[in-house]
């Protein structure tokens, strides 16, 4: 049917009209928001002193211009090299998670992909259940799995009669030259965050002609060969939507630490968010905390134009 | 007998690969019980401490199965006289379904719009809610405060529900899913005299129904687990979501890991009982969004 032309009817002008101005008014209060994160940045403000007439900026929340940023790259306050640290472990977890992700999910992906339907499908189910977890629960869970006392790896320690471990809570405990307790935490989101993943890959497996596996059996292709020639190249476009999709969240982890570790021990696991976090809601450093967040965005938002780029290309098969 | 000598002759060599195919398929099924087994093993772990006493749970070595299983850590949980559990799933049922509900109606109207209207502003208008997507939320979360404080919102569960009325992704589902509706149909609808806000409410809305519920599931979910936000909105004790009044009782009782993990319990299974329920849905969802 045709669109009319030379314009809509009133009815449709007028439904157009009332969807979209209430939606801009709503809408201006995330510009009023996301304006304000970046105003905030280039002042010291407080939310309990007074300050200027618009929001609050200015007078006794003073304007500083660049400085919270001077600060992050060479100052020598507390709270500057707690940033730095924060913004090091985000770098490590983030880039810790993401291929030791993939080794799980997926090898674990083709392998369910090639049980019978009915058991993939339960498989599928389970593997998932940690996803769907409450992030404070997985968070309890893990935290009593990692108890010096009763937790159930230093019991299984024990058991072969190794010393236990204070996994969240010895700062000198190392690993590959990362702590100990961010290695646990890192294990603990890992557990919490591949079956969606893996979820991903099975359906993206699903979506691989059998010929193009058969055609590689026949010509005398062994499984594995068929795995990394043939699947994981024709996987190729949802592997880099995962890589982005598990980066930006583990850029943005939270809940797991702050229950688990609450940064601990000796700042080991602190991340940005946290850092985010403590600043402006414990000790009311607003406009240092908003600097922090700017910091956060600018990463979050690379990684989703890269995203954006990759994924422009498409493939056919 | 005489099948198997005479196959047997002419294929020692497909005996030899169907002996390699059954000890892969028996690999196969090892490591994906393997895996299995350490996804649940914290769920298990849990579940069984919240049974023990706490004597049994400081017994080294430990002991797998509850020897007397009790039911009395989640007795503590359920009846503390000062903030007992149950109030809890009240409060974060409340922000979950308003959530829900306001989140739905938004994304279907919006996607209603952009994928059957043209009108000026159109992609400018869609280009603001792709930004608006790739904000993080703790960037704007300060300001989100502010503006709390400033309204008289803060300590009210209406503070977890007024930013959260819109959702970029589910705008972006929900058009995809009604640019596949016929024009045809609406147009039909046209002719009988139908509003447009009809053609929204009686054509457009029941035809999305697996749409909705795969978006309104996710929605609920993530509005369920939510931790950071309900942290900061809310400080009073009383008024707190469960993930968050769950970390109150690990503080109240940080000795008695039985009291916690019975806690934990509780706030844990009945989402995943939901899950189970909705399970196809979820897991569609959660593919499709590329969101947590």
């Amino acid at each position: 049917m045709k669109r009319r032309r030379g314009g809509l009817a009133a009815g449709q002008h007028r439904f157009i009209l009332s969807v979209t101005i209430p939606t801009i008014l709503y809408g201006s209060v995330g510009i009023l928001t996301t304006g304000w994160a970046l105003a905030l940045m280039f002042f010291k403000y407080s939310p309990g002193r007074a300050g200027g007439p618009i929001l609050g900026l200015g007078g006794s929340n003073p304007f500083v211009g660049l400085e919270h940023f001077r600060n992050m790259i060479n100052g020598v306050s507390l709270e500057a090299r707690l940033f730095r640290t924060s913004l090091k472990n985000t770098l490590i977890f983030a880039f810790a998670v993401l291929p030791l992700n993939l080794a799980i999910t997926l090898p674990l992906a083709a392998l369910i992909e090639s049980v019978s339907g009915r058991l993939k499908i339960a498989f599928r189910a389970i593997y998932f259940l940690p996803v769907v977890t409450v992030a404070v629960g997985v968070a309890n869970m893990w935290g009593y799995l990692y108890d010096p006392q009763q937790g159930l790896f230093n019991v299984i320690i024990r058991l072969f009669g190794g010393t236990p471990i204070a996994w969240l809570s010895d700062p000198r405990a190392q690993f590959l030259g990362v702590s100990v307790g961010m290695w646990a935490t890192i294990a603990a989101y890992l557990w919490s965050d591949y079956g969606y993943n893996l979820v991903i890959f099975i359906a993206a497996l699903q979506g691989i002609p059998k010929d193009f596996k058969e055609a590689a059996m026949i010509d005398g292709a062994n499984a594995w060969q068929v795995f990394t020639r043939v699947t994981v190249p024709l996987l190729r476009p949802t592997l880099l939507f995962v890589c982005v999709m598990t980066m930006l969240s583990s850029f943005q982890v939270f809940d797991i630490i702050q229950v688990m570790t609450q940064g601990g021990p000796n700042n080991q696991t602190r991340v940005l968010v946290l850092d985010i976090y403590e600043n402006a809601f414990r000790y009311q450093r607003m406009g240092w905390a908003a600097a922090i967040g700017f910091v956060l965005a600018v990463l979050v938002m690379v990684i989703t134009v890269v995203q954006m780029r990759l994924l422009r290309t498409e493939w056919e098969y | 007998m005489a099948t198997m000598m005479h196959t047997h002759a002419q294929s020692k060599e497909t005996g030899l690969t169907r002996a390699r195919h059954h000890l892969g398929r028996f690999l196969v099924y090892f490591l994906l019980i393997l895996g299995l087994s350490m996804t649940l093993m914290p769920f298990v772990w849990m579940i069984l401490a919240s049974f023990k006493t706490q004597t049994e749970l400081i017994r080294v070595p430990p002991t797998f199965w509850p020897e007397n299983p009790i039911l009395d850590n989640y007795r503590t949980i359920l009846q503390d006289p000062k903030i007992p559990l149950l109030r809890f799933y009240g409060n974060s049922a409340f922000v979950a379904i308003i959530n829900v509900l306001t989140t739905l109606f938004t994304s279907s109207l919006l996607g209603y719009l952009f994928a059957k209207y043209e009108f000026r502003g159109k992609r400018i208008f869609f280009g603001w809610f792709m930004l608006g997507m790739m904000i993080p939320s703790q960037m704007t979360m300060i300001p989100g405060y502010l503006i709390l404080a400033k309204v008289g919102l803060l300590n009210t569960l209406w503070g977890l529900v007024v930013f959260s009325a819109m959702d970029a992704f589910g705008l972006f589902m929900l058009r995809q899913f009604i640019e596949t509706l016929p024009n045809e149909l609406l147009d039909a609808a046209r002719i009988d005299g139908a509003s447009e806000w009809q053609i929204y409410w009686r054509i457009v809305l029941p035809q999305l129904g697996p749409a909705l519920a795969t978006l309104g599931t996710l929605n609920f979910m993530g509005n369920w687990n939510n931790y950071l936000w309900p942290m900061v909105v809310i400080t009073k004790v009383e008024r707190r979501t469960l993930p968050v009044i769950l970390t109150w009782y690990n503080s109240q009782h940080s000795e008695r890991q039985n009291i916690v993990m019975a806690a934990t319990v509780l706030v844990v299974i009945p989402v995943l009982f939901v899950y189970f329920f909705f399970q196809r849905w979820i897991v569609r969802g959660f593919t499709m969004s590329g969101l947590k």
